[in-house]
């Protein structure tokens, strides 16, 4: 039939492999602080670094997991054609990054922090600053996940991560700001632990219809 | 918020890829959740335009008017469609691969894989769709390789594909016709039997010269609308 010929069949999802080249990442940013070596230019907000630990059901850390970073900027814009926010743009900052864990399943992300904003333009919604994470690595196929920053008070009200039921899972995606920045003066340093399964799972989002 | 009605339409439950050690310990094992309607917004990730330039489509040369590397060079060429079949247009395709021997210019390889690397493949490459959702590349028909000598798992030829785009994320394998090897294969084998053409390359007329391939990408997603970047 004409209607089945023209219904869209999907590509099935795949994982990564053990095999991704490192030139994937270096041929896109992987600091959204530093602009490019020695750049005095900046984006506007405040600097942050993620450190974030990967595990696997047995606690293991996870070495070469691939993260693809999206955020808004420090007003809470996106650089992406369909944000149609009245909040500005930054010359600086373009919000996207590939980094890699290290072998010892570490990430350290240098950024800034991103602004709240509405879910869309004329939303009464608000989402809470957040990093938006794709996830990829040998054994799995896409993860996505948002990462949330325990001093911000609108975590209470952002509709993504209150869809959570459980406080418990819910705490999970909130990164702790650490007393004492090993980030640099000024640089707000916050950790979080990502546990792909096992005890302490970190929940992951699915971007598919129902 | 956390109404039953959001817990109970919950996600997808992943599959675990049979004799995968990795897969086994690193799938989740809960539900994902699904993010409530009224949050979903358009935002994917998109990389900046400065880095959506890319003409690495030939993979089989280091540089052009270098020697070109062992095996057989084929070409694959296909469209990248949304959903609604329209065309994913100046979107970047990240491919990469192991040579004809089945070896990957990769250090984690270098330990495992006693066959030998090929000094005029690296095996990577990268391209940005043109106005039509179109890409073509050039690159070597991958050997098979043992992926578990103490189960005797063979992977099959295949191609990696990564296509990243303001609105679009996908990453899959292509496996080319008439391998037997694909239906040993586990990961050839988590893919439902009725889409496992999907990620078949298929037989297409010569190009240039070279044997061809034809893949087709279709990305899901009701929120992965790719726009017109300007």
């Amino acid at each position: 039939m004409a209607s089945e010929d023209l219904k869209a069949r999907f590509t099935p999802e795949a994982t990564i492999g053990p095999f991704y080249p490192g030139a994937f990442l270096t041929h896109l940013p992987q600091d959204l602080w530093t602009v490019a070596p020695l750049v005095a230019h900046h984006p506007q907000g405040q600097p942050i670094v993620l450190v974030a630990r990967f595990f696997d059901s047995l606690k293991r850390p996870v070495p070469s997991l691939v993260v693809e970073l999206w955020q808004a900027n420090a007003h809470g814009r996106y650089r992406h054609p369909q944000d149609q926010s009245a909040a500005p743009l930054d010359p600086q900052f373009d919000g996207f990054a590939r980094v890699r864990t290290s072998d010892e399943g570490v990430l350290r992300f240098y950024t800034i922090k991103p602004g709240a904003h509405p879910v869309r333009r004329e939303s009464a919604e608000v989402r809470a600053p957040h990093l938006r994470l794709t996830i990829f690595a040998s054994g799995i196929d896409r993860l996505i996940t948002q990462l949330f920053f325990d001093d911000e008070s609108s975590n209470q009200s952002d509709p993504v991560l209150q869809s959570i039921p459980d406080p418990r899972v819910r705490g999970r995606l909130i990164a702790r700001r650490r007393r004492t920045s090993g980030g640099g003066e000024g640089v707000g340093e916050y950790e979080i632990d990502v546990v792909l399964r096992g005890e302490d799972e970190t929940p992951f989002f699915d971007d598919w219809d129902g | 918020m956390n109404t039953p009605d959001i817990v109970q339409r919950g996600g997808r439950v992943l599959p675990v890829v049979v004799n995968d050690r990795e897969s086994e310990a690193r799938t989740p094992a809960n539900r994902l959740y699904r993010i409530p309607d009224a949050a979903r917004d358009p935002f994917t990730p998109c990389p900046p335009a400065p880095f959506m330039r890319a003409g690495e489509h030939d993979l089989t040369r280091l540089a052009p008017g270098r020697p070109q590397a062992s095996g057989e060079a084929i070409a694959i060429t296909g469209r990248i469609l949304d959903e609604d079949l329209r065309p994913v247009r100046r979107t970047l395709v990240e491919v990469w691969g192991a040579n004809a021997h089945g070896r990957y210019s990769h250090v984690i390889d270098a330990g495992r894989n006693d066959a030998p690397l090929d000094p005029n493949f690296y095996g990577f490459g990268r391209l940005v769709t043109d106005d039509d959702g179109r890409y073509q590349l050039r690159t070597i028909k991958p050997g098979a390789y043992i992926a578990r000598t103490d189960i005797g798992w063979w992977r099959p030829p295949h191609v990696h594909f990564s296509v990243v785009g303001s609105g679009v994320r996908l990453v899959t394998q292509m496996y080319f016709p008439d391998e037997p090897l694909n239906e040993k294969d586990f990961i050839f084998l988590i893919v439902p039997a009725a889409d496992r053409d999907r990620v078949i390359g298929q037989p297409a007329a010569t190009h240039a010269g070279d044997r061809a391939f034809r893949f087709d990408i279709v990305i899901r997603g009701r929120f992965q609308t790719p726009p017109d970047l300007d």
